[in-house]
C-alpha cells in the first residue's frame, strides 16, 4: 500500500502544483504506517498470547489410543484425573487389530502420544515398535522383568486369558459335560457345540493357536487345532463374539477371553468361565509412548501412573492378569472360575516368536486346518 | 448421451457470454472433487498393492490370489452371494417399484416408511434382529421349538437382501415414474393385457433403472463386511478377507489386492453408461399417470410388499423390543437400564454425526447435480470417462477408504484442515455413497423431455435458465431422494469412518460399534433405536420443507409442460 502510493508520488513531484498535493499523500501514507503498525504489534502481543495459553494447555494434554475396554477405562481414567488434576488425557479407544492399523497407517505422523494397553503381539510389528521411545520411571521399574522390554520401549500392566464362557442351560439341556481343557473340546461329544474366534481375523484366536502351539509342540499341537476345528460350529471374526453367542445360548460353549467371560456373568447371563487346566492362552497388554510425542513429560507421568500400585489395585476387578507383584485374583474373580494360583499356571509365551510367525501359522491354519 | 450432446452443440449459442465458464464450472467442481478425494486416496492404497517384500515393486500379492490356500473358495462364495442377492434384490426392488408407482394399492406410505428403516438404522441392527429371532436361541426357536440355525449363506443373503432392497427400489422409482401415459392409452386401446404391456413397455422403459440397481446392489453387496461378520457364520467372503488381512494380520497390501480385485465390478458401470447414451429422454407430454384400475394386480402387488416388507419390519421390531428388555432371552421384563449408556461421550455423537450428515446431504446433492448437469455438455467419450470414476466408489470397500484417507491426508498440505475434521468425514461419506446419488439423478435426468430444454435455450437461455427451468423440475424427485439418501447413510455408515475418528470427533455408528465390541448389546440395540428415531424426526422436519421447495417446482413444471 504505502510502496504504490510513494511510486505515485515520485512521478509527479517535479509538477509544482502537485507538490501539495504530494505531501498531503506522504502525510496520509504516514498516519496510515503508524496505524498499520499499531494494529501489527497489537497482533502480535495477542498472537504471543494466544500461543502462551495454547502452549500451556497443550502442557497439560495428552492424546491416548487404547485397546482396553470402554467400562474399565473410564474407571482408570477417573482415578487418573484424581491423581494428576492438571492432566487432561484424551482417550480414543480401538479393537486390537484396528488400533494396530489405525498406528501403522497414522506412522508417518503420528497424531497420539501414548498407547496403552495394546496387544503386545502387535505391539512388537517392527512397523510400530519403530514408533516407540524408551521410557524408564520409578513405578515401571518396579515391574517383574519379563513385563518390561529390554530397551523400555514398552511395558505391561495387565493381560488377559483365554477362557470358555460356558452357557450352564445350553450345556444341561444338551446333557453335555463341562469341559475343562483343550483336548475337551476335541470331543466327539462337543461336535457342532463350540464357537471359536478366527485366527485369521482375531487376536485373540491367534493368541490360543500360538498358545496350543507353543505349548505342545508343533506336530501335538496342529494334530489338536485339527481335531478341535471339526467340532467347532463357527469361526467368529472377534475374540468376544463367542462368549456374546454362548452367554444368549446360541451355542454352549464359546472359546473367548476372561474380560467377556466375567463381564457376562456380572451382567446376569448363565455363564460359567472356565480356564483350560494346562496350556493357558494369555496375552500382554502393553504400553508405551511414541517418540514423536510432544509432550513426553506428561506422557511419561501418565505412563508411571498406569505402573503404579493405586492403578494395579483398580485393574484386579477386571483384570485376569496384573503385573504388579502382590495380591491375587480377587475373592469375586475365583468364584467365577479365575484360579487363584493363575500367576504361576502361566507358560513363559514368547511374544516375539508369535508375532513373527503369524504369517506362516495362518497360511498353514488355512491349508491344514480352516478346509 | 451422443445423441444429447450433439442437440446441445446444435442449439448451443456461442454468443452467451459465460455460458462455457459456467459449464465448466459445473463439470470441473465435482470431477476435481472425485479426483482429490475419491481417486487420489485410492491410488495412494492402491499403490501398496503392488510393493512386496522391502518396498519393491512386485505382483506377488495378487499371485497370492490365486495361490492362497482359501482365497479361491471365498472368490466363488462372494460372487455365489452377491449375484444371488443381486437377482433376489432387483426382482423384489421391481415389484416394490411397481407397487408404488403402477398400482393402485392402499397404503404407499406404510410401505415407503417400512422400507427406508434399514436405512436408518446402523448394519449391525439387522444381523441382530436376525438372530434374536431366528438364532438357535432366538425367538422362533423358544416359541415353537423349531431347532432354527440360521448362520451361513441364506441368512447372510437374507440379510444382504434386507441391506440393498431400499436403495434398489430407489434407482428403480425414479426410472418408473415418469413414463409417458400414453404408451399406457395406446396399449389398452389395442387391447394388449397388463402382463403384455408389463412386458412391452414398462421394462424396456425401466431398463435403465434396473440396470443400475443391479450393479449397485452387486457392488455394495460385494463390498459389505458387516452382515458377514454377524450372521455369516464360518461363511466367508473377500470384504470379510480384506479385515482379516488388515485388521486381523496388519497385512495393508494384502487387504489393497483383494480391494482392486473389488473394483473389477466397476467395469459394468460402462455397459450402464452405453444403455444410458442409447436410451431415449422423456417426451415432453410425459405426465406421471395413475395407473388404471386392477384389482388382481394391487392384491399381488400388495402381497408381494407384505411378504417382503414385514420380515424387514419385524427384525427392527425384534431388537428395538430386546433394547428394553432386562436380559434377552432369560429375563423378558422391561427396563428402561440400557438407555443409560455407559460410553464416556454419552449420545452426544449422535449430534456430530447429524451435523455431518446434513453438511454431506447438502453438500452432496449440489455436487452431484452438477456433475450430472455438466457431463451432458461433455463429448461422448469424455463423458464415459467422467461417469465410470462417478460410478466407481460402490466398488469399493469402506475399509479401503478409510485407510486411504488415512494414508492420504493424515500428513501433507491438507492434514492440517482436514484430520480430525467434520469435513474429512463428510467428504469420505459423500464420496463412499456416490455413486448410488449419481444413478439416481443420472436416471432421473433421462425424464427431462429432450425438446423441452432445447425449446428453453432456442428462446435465449443460458444454462443457467435451462437447467432452472427445463431440468429442475424434473429432476427435483431425483434430487430429493438423493438427499435423503446421503444424509441416512451418512448417519450409520461405519467401515470406512471407524478409521476417521478421534478422541475429539466420535460418530454415532462408531458408538454402537464400541458398546457392541465391549459386550453391552442391549445397550448397543438402544443406542440404535436413538439414532434412528433422531433420523425419523430428522427425515420428518426436512419433509416438510422439502415439500414446499417440490411443490414450487412441480408447479413450474406444470406451467412449462402446459
Amino acid at each position: 500500500m504505502t510502496h504504490s502510493l510513494g511510486k505515485l508520488g515520485t512521478g509527479y513531484q517535479d509538477v509544482p502544483r502537485f507538490k501539495d498535493a504530494r505531501s498531503r499523500i506522504d502525510a496520509n501514507s504516514r498516519t496510515a504506517q503508524v496505524a498499520l503498525m499499531r494494529i501489527a504489534t497489537r497482533l502480535a502481543a495477542a498472537f504471543a498470547v494466544y500461543a502462551l495459553a495454547c502452549g500451556w494447555a497443550q502442557a497439560g494434554s495428552i492424546t491416548v489410543y487404547t485397546a482396553l475396554e470402554n467400562d474399565e477405562v473410564s474407571v482408570y481414567l477417573a482415578a487418573a484425573r484424581q491423581a494428576m488434576p492438571d492432566l487432561h488425557v484424551h482417550v480414543l479407544r480401538l479393537s486390537t487389530g484396528d488400533l494396530a492399523a489405525r498406528l501403522i497407517a497414522e506412522s508417518a505422523a503420528p497424531h497420539n502420544d501414548v498407547i496403552w494397553g495394546e496387544a503386545l503381539t502387535d505391539m512388537l510389528d517392527p512397523r510400530i515398535e519403530a514408533e516407540l521411545a524408551p521410557v524408564t520411571s520409578p513405578n515401571i521399574a518396579k515391574l517383574p522383568s519379563r513385563y518390561r522390554a529390554p530397551d523400555d520401549k514398552w511395558f505391561v500392566a495387565t493381560g488377559y486369558l483365554a477362557a470358555f464362557c460356558v452357557n450352564t442351560d445350553a450345556l444341561a439341556a444338551q446333557h453335555l459335560p463341562m469341559p475343562t481343557s483343550w483336548a475337551d473340546l476335541a470331543k466327539p461329544v462337543y461336535k457342532g457345540q463350540v464357537v471359536m474366534p478366527d485366527p485369521q481375523s482375531s487376536g485373540t484366536g491367534y493368541m490360543i493357536v500360538a498358545a496350543i502351539l507353543q505349548g505342545m509342540g508343533a506336530d501335538k499341537g496342529w494334530a489338536l487345532l485339527k481335531q478341535i476345528a471339526g467340532n467347532v460350529a463357527q469361526f467368529s471374526p472377534s475374540g468376544s463374539s463367542p462368549c456374546k453367542l454362548a452367554r444368549t445360548g446360541e451355542f454352549p460353549i464359546g472359546v473367548s477371553f476372561a474380560f467377556t467371560a466375567m463381564q457376562s456373568i456380572r451382567q446376569g447371563f448363565p455363564i460359567r468361565m472356565v480356564i483350560p487346566s494346562s496350556d493357558v492362552a494369555y496375552q500382554l497388554e502393553a504400553s508405551a509412548m511414541m517418540k514423536t510425542s510432544a509432550n513426553q513429560v506428561d506422557a511419561k507421568r501418565f505412563l508411571d501412573w498406569i505402573a503404579s500400585p493405586q492403578a494395579a489395585a483398580l485393574y484386579r476387578k477386571y483384570k485376569s492378569i496384573v503385573a504388579m507383584p502382590g495380591a491375587g485374583p480377587t475373592p469375586e474373580q475365583i468364584k467365577d472360575g479365575l484360579p487363584a494360583d493363575i500367576a504361576h499356571r502361566l507358560y513363559p509365551m514368547d511374544f516375539k516368536a508369535s508375532m513373527e510367525n503369524r504369517a506362516a501359522t495362518i497360511a498353514r491354519w488355512k491349508s491344514d486346518v480352516a478346509n | 448421451m451422443g445423441g444429447r450432446m450433439n442437440r446441445a452443440v446444435r442449439t448451443n449459442h456461442p454468443g452467451v457470454p459465460g455460458d462455457r465458464l459456467l459449464a465448466w464450472t459445473f463439470i470441473g467442481l465435482p470431477v476435481l472433487g472425485l479426483l482429490l478425494f475419491f481417486g487420489y486416496p485410492l491410488i495412494v492404497i492402491g499403490l501398496r498393492s503392488f510393493l512386496g517384500q522391502g518396498d519393491v515393486l512386485s505382483l506377488a500379492h495378487y499371485r497370492r490370489l490365486w495361490t492362497d490356500p482359501g482365497l479361491p473358495r471365498v472368490m466363488l462364495h462372494t460372487l455365489w452371494v452377491s449375484g444371488t442377492t443381486m437377482l433376489l434384490t432387483t426382482v423384489a426392488a421391481l415389484a416394490i417399484a411397481m407397487a408404488l408407482h403402477r398400482s393402485r394399492m392402499k397404503g404407499k406410505w406404510l410401505v415407503r416408511g417400512v422400507l427406508i428403516l434399514p436405512l436408518l438404522a446402523p448394519s449391525l441392527v439387522q444381523g441382530l434382529g436376525l438372530i434374536f429371532l431366528f438364532g438357535r436361541n432366538g425367538l422362533v426357536h423358544r416359541l415353537t421349538g423349531l431347532p432354527t440355525d440360521i448362520y451361513g449363506f441364506a441368512s447372510l443373503v437374507a440379510a444382504d437382501v434386507l441391506y440393498a432392497l431400499p436403495q434398489a427400489v430407489l434407482i428403480i422409482s425414479v426410472a418408473l415414474v415418469r413414463t409417458d401415459r400414453r404408451y399406457y392409452d395406446a396399449a389398452e386401446s389395442m387391447g394388449a393385457s397388463a402382463w403384455r404391456q408389463f412386458i412391452d413397455i414398462t421394462l424396456p422403459q425401466a431398463k435403465l433403472g434396473l440396470l443400475s440397481a443391479a450393479f449397485v446392489v452387486f457392488t455394495i453387496t460385494i463390498t459389505d463386511f458387516g452382515n458377514a461378520m454377524v450372521v455369516g457364520g464360518s461363511y466367508r467372503v473377500l470384504a470379510s478377507e480384506i479385515y482379516n488381512q488388515v485388521s486381523g494380520q496388519m497385512d495393508f497390501g494384502m487387504g489393497a489386492t483383494i480391494g482392486m480385485v473389488l473394483l473389477l465390478p466397476a467395469i459394468l458401470s460402462l455397459y450402464i453408461e452405453h444403455v444410458a447414451s442409447r436410451q431415449h429422454n422423456g417426451s415432453e407430454h410425459a405426465l406421471p399417470s395413475e395407473a388404471p384400475p386392477g384389482r388382481g394386480r394391487d392384491a399381488a402387488l400388495s402381497m408381494t410388499c407384505i411378504g417382503l416388507l414385514l420380515p424387514v419390519a419385524v427384525v427392527l421390531a425384534t431388537v428395538f423390543y430386546a433394547s428394553f428388555v432386562k436380559l434377552w432371552p432369560y429375563d423378558f421384563s422391561l427396563t428402561l437400564a440400557h438407555y443409560h449408556t455407559n460410553l464416556p461421550d454419552g449420545y452426544t455423537p449422535i449430534l456430530t454425526s447429524l451435523k455431518i450428515s446434513i453438511a454431506v446431504a447438502i453438500f452432496g446433492t449440489l455436487l452431484l447435480f452438477m456433475l450430472a448437469i455438466g457431463m451432458r455438455r461433455l463429448s461422448p467419450a469424455l463423458a464415459r470417462i467422467v461417469a465410470f470414476l462417478a460410478m466407481m466408489p460402490a466398488a469399493v470397500p469402506g475399509m479401503i477408504i478409510g485407510i486411504g484417507y488415512v494414508l492420504a491426508f493424515n500428513h501433507g498440505p491438507l492434514s492440517h484442515w482436514l484430520y480430525g475434521s467434520l469435513a474429512i468425514v463428510a467428504l469420505c461419506n459423500f464420496y463412499h455413497y456416490h455413486t448410488q446419488g449419481f444413478l439416481t439423478i443420472s436416471t432421473g435426468l433421462r425424464t427431462v423431455p429432450a425438446a423441452l430444454e432445447d425449446a428453453t435455450t432456442c428462446l435465449g437461455g443460458g444454462p443457467l435458465q435451462s437447467t432452472r427451468d427445463a431440468v429442475l423440475p424434473f429432476v427435483a424427485p431425483a434430487l430429493v431422494s438423493t438427499f435423503f439418501l446421503l444424509f441416512m447413510q451418512s448417519m450409520v455408515t461405519l467401515s470406512a469412518v471407524t478409521f476417521l475418528v478421534t478422541p475429539e470427533l466420535n460418530l454415532a455408528s462408531v458408538s454402537v460399534m464400541q458398546l457392541n465390541e465391549n459386550g453391552f448389546i442391549s445397550q448397543a440395540a438402544a443406542y440404535s433405536a436413538c439414532i434412528v428415531a433422531v433420523v425419523a424426526v430428522a427425515l420428518g422436519l426436512m419433509r416438510l420443507s422439502t415439500a414446499r421447495i417440490g411443490i414450487y417446482l412441480q408447479q413450474r413444471g406444470k406451467l412449462h409442460v402446459a
